[in-house]
């Protein structure tokens, strides 16, 4: 076997400008792949440590309440003993907060725009700070009575900076309108799509704003210590909350605010509670991601057929010229399974060797992009959620790329493997060219 | 001493298109173990395709050949196969070495694919085997490093490291000078006295001939006769038309 690898390295360095040619495009597909899904996985985990900031937790536990069947509001009552429900039944817990929820137009003197309101009390989130950087004023003065945070995008269309007023208009949960004042205390640095419609209030004026008593709010966050247990969390919440008399929304996986019309549609009046997870809160923007994810096995596949079809080809070629060896070795005694052997061990030193140095080359391309921190225009940050781009080439991807394109690459050289072994030794040695 | 070869009544036809070229036609031949025979006549007398048959590298179109006691027209592709790898040497007229393997490891390949030998063992043999045709100081070289008589004893050396039974050459002499054939011939002669292997080689070289102790002749692919014993040859070399078959068979 020590042989037959050895044969097959040193005819691929007999060959070596075709030998660099093949590996070279098997090494650019490879490079791609690693850099397009270290692109998605840079999108994803950007996307969570934002979404899991800005505008989710881990885990939300959240609702509707319902004064009648047919009019709704994005709001859990009593939500301290709610609070309570969820820590006995969560020990996985890291922490959690609770927020304030809304939908509303904010004003200035030249403009408007309908944002997302959050209502945050500043002092117990721990990982809001690590994900907005201030490009002006204090977040901390958010804990300030009346005082709104918006993105820099957001300020230069509202034209407005630190200390400028905003009016905020919205429907109360009784229908009615009701504005209130804030001032701007900080102008947040864009983070992508996020920062197009979130904003942040003290909590205590958003309960001013949709005139909600104290002991309401509009969600949970729930963080824990291993976001991959939010499954089997959200799965026995459920359970537990149900238990307690809660009555609990069925299983919808879609962000809070997409629920509206489908709960106004039901026919129930009072509270209900809803629990999701931090993917279904952001599945409208998930699937960017998925797509990226997707397009980038379309493309790294289109690319592998182009260049199955190139290697398949090659080893046609090889086989002409090598022939007569092939004649040599059956008629010493070469038994066909190890001709084919020998040939698709060429086959996989070739894509081996093309791919582990593509993925090398993925690597370092993501490297180099991340420490450039490249810039990326207004339009793709919407799906990139980040003003810059994020590589993250993971170490399972790189594993992927080397034994799928490695495995494509010796499957195709089966065939031309598969059909030297079948020659005749006398058919092979007598073979001219 | 028994047959190591038998041939019976065997023909052999190729077809080209539509056309079936006949290229041996009712040959019958035994070969004896130990025996150092040459194949003689001219070009498209069925020399090549005689070994073919003995070689087991093709399959007659009817008749018998059997090949140390086996009939090779009832072995699987596989059978096949293991009889050439471990009854039969091949020695080429134009070498046909593996190019990417050194001399060491083309004289060694026979050996790996009979997976009987330990490194140790191997290394041995073929080393024996390359000071026996003083290629030991080439071990690692390429074949593309060797001159064409070396590559030539590079081949007798692989061809006889399985220590096979029978070792068939084709022309074996065919592309090397006259000197460098003739010590080719030389080295194959002492190998068959040495160690009693049988020799069968196709050549139209009269040189090379008189080397055998028996001149089989072949022409239109039918044999012409067989002449063994020094004078028999000599004089087969000198009329290459001596004694009708029947009385030449041994």
């Amino acid at each position: 076997m020590l042989q037959l690898f050895q044969m097959g390295a040193r005819s691929l360095w007999q060959h070596r400008t075709r030998t660099l040619l093949l590996g070279a495009a098997i090494a650019a597909v490879s490079a791609l792949l690693i850099a397009l899904t270290s692109l998605s996985t840079g999108m994803r985990t950007t996307m969570l440590v934002s979404a899991t900031t800005l505008s989710t937790g881990h885990l939300n536990v959240a609702g509707f309440y319902k004064v009648t069947s047919g009019q709704s509001a994005p709001v859990v009552t009593d939500y301290r003993k709610l609070m309570d429900v969820v820590k006995d039944a969560v020990p996985e817990i890291d922490y959690l907060t609770e927020r304030g929820r809304g939908w509303a137009k904010i004003i200035s003197d030249t403009g408007s725009m309908q944002v997302g309101l959050a209502g945050v009390d500043i002092s117990k989130e721990a990982g809001f700070k690590k994900v907005v950087t201030a490009l002006s004023g204090n977040l901390d003065d958010l804990a300030k009575p009346g005082a709104i945070v918006i993105f820099e995008e957001q300020a230069k269309k509202l034209e407005v900076k630190v200390g400028d007023r905003l009016t905020i208009s919205a429907a109360t949960p009784r229908g009615t309108s009701n504005t209130i004042d804030v001032t701007v205390v900080a102008i947040g640095q864009n983070i992508g799509m996020m920062s197009n419609w979130n904003t942040f209030m003290n909590g205590t004026s958003l309960r001013e704003l949709y005139q909600l008593n104290d002991d309401t709010a509009g969600a949970i966050h729930v963080y824990l210590k291993d976001i991959n247990q939010v499954k089997t969390v959200q799965a026995r919440l459920r359970k537990v909350l149900a238990e307690k008399g809660y009555g609990v929304m069925d299983d919808d996986p879609r962000a809070f605010w997409m629920k509206f019309q489908s709960v106004n549609r039901e026919d129930w009046t009072g509270q209900k509670i809803d629990v999701t997870t931090w993917e279904d809160e952001i599945s409208f923007v998930k699937w960017t991601v998925d797509g990226l994810t997707g397009l980038a096995v379309m493309v790294t596949i289109v690319l592998l057929v182009i260049i199955g079809v190139g290697i398949m080809n090659v080893m046609w070629i090889t086989i002409r010229e090598r022939t007569r060896e092939i004649g040599t070795l059956r008629a010493i005694g070469m038994q066909r399974a190890r001709v084919l052997g020998m040939f698709v061990i060429e086959g996989f030193l070739l894509g081996l060797a093309g791919t582990v140095s593509g993925t090398a080359l993925g690597f370092a391309f993501s490297a180099a992009l991340n420490a450039a921190h490249a810039k990326v225009p207004v339009a793709a940050q919407l799906f990139l959620m980040t003003d810059h781009l994020v590589m993250l080439p993971t170490v399972a991807w790189a594993v992927f790329a080397v034994l799928f394109i490695t495995g494509v690459i010796t499957a195709v050289s089966l065939v031309p493997s598969f059909l030297a072994a079948r020659m005749k030794p006398i058919t092979a040695m007598s073979h001219i060219g | 001493m028994g047959s190591i070869v038998s041939i019976r009544d065997v023909v052999k036809e190729y077809s080209l298109g539509k056309v079936v070229v006949p290229a041996l036609r009712g040959v019958s031949l035994e070969v004896e173990k130990g025996e150092f025979i040459s194949i003689a006549g001219p070009s498209g007398s069925g020399k090549t395709t005689m070994l073919n048959l003995i070689g087991c590298v093709d399959t007659a179109t009817r008749g018998v050949v059997e090949v140390a006691g086996q009939d090779t027209g009832k072995l699987t592709e596989r059978k096949l196969t293991a009889l050439r790898l471990d009854t039969i040497g091949f020695i080429f007229q134009s070498f046909n070495l593996v190019s990417v393997l050194t001399v060491f490891q083309n004289v060694e390949f026979p050996l790996l694919l009979q997976r009987k030998l330990n490194g140790a063992q191997r290394k041995a043999r073929v080393m024996q085997l390359l000071e026996q045709v003083g290629l030991a100081t080439h071990a690692k070289h390429r074949p593309n490093e060797l001159s064409g008589g070396q590559r030539q004893r590079v081949a007798v050396a692989r061809a006889l490291v399985t220590e096979p039974q029978i070792v068939l050459a084709d022309e074996p002499t065919a592309n090397l000078d006259s000197v460098t054939g003739q010590a080719i011939i030389d080295l194959m002669k002492s190998l068959n006295q040495q160690k009693g292997t049988t020799f069968i080689f196709s050549t139209h070289d009269y040189k090379v001939m008189q080397h055998a102790n028996a001149v089989v002749r072949l022409a239109d692919g039918k044999l012409q006769g067989r002449e063994t014993g020094e004078a028999a040859v000599a004089a087969a070399l000198k009329g290459m038309s001596v004694a009708p078959v029947a009385q030449a068979a041994p």
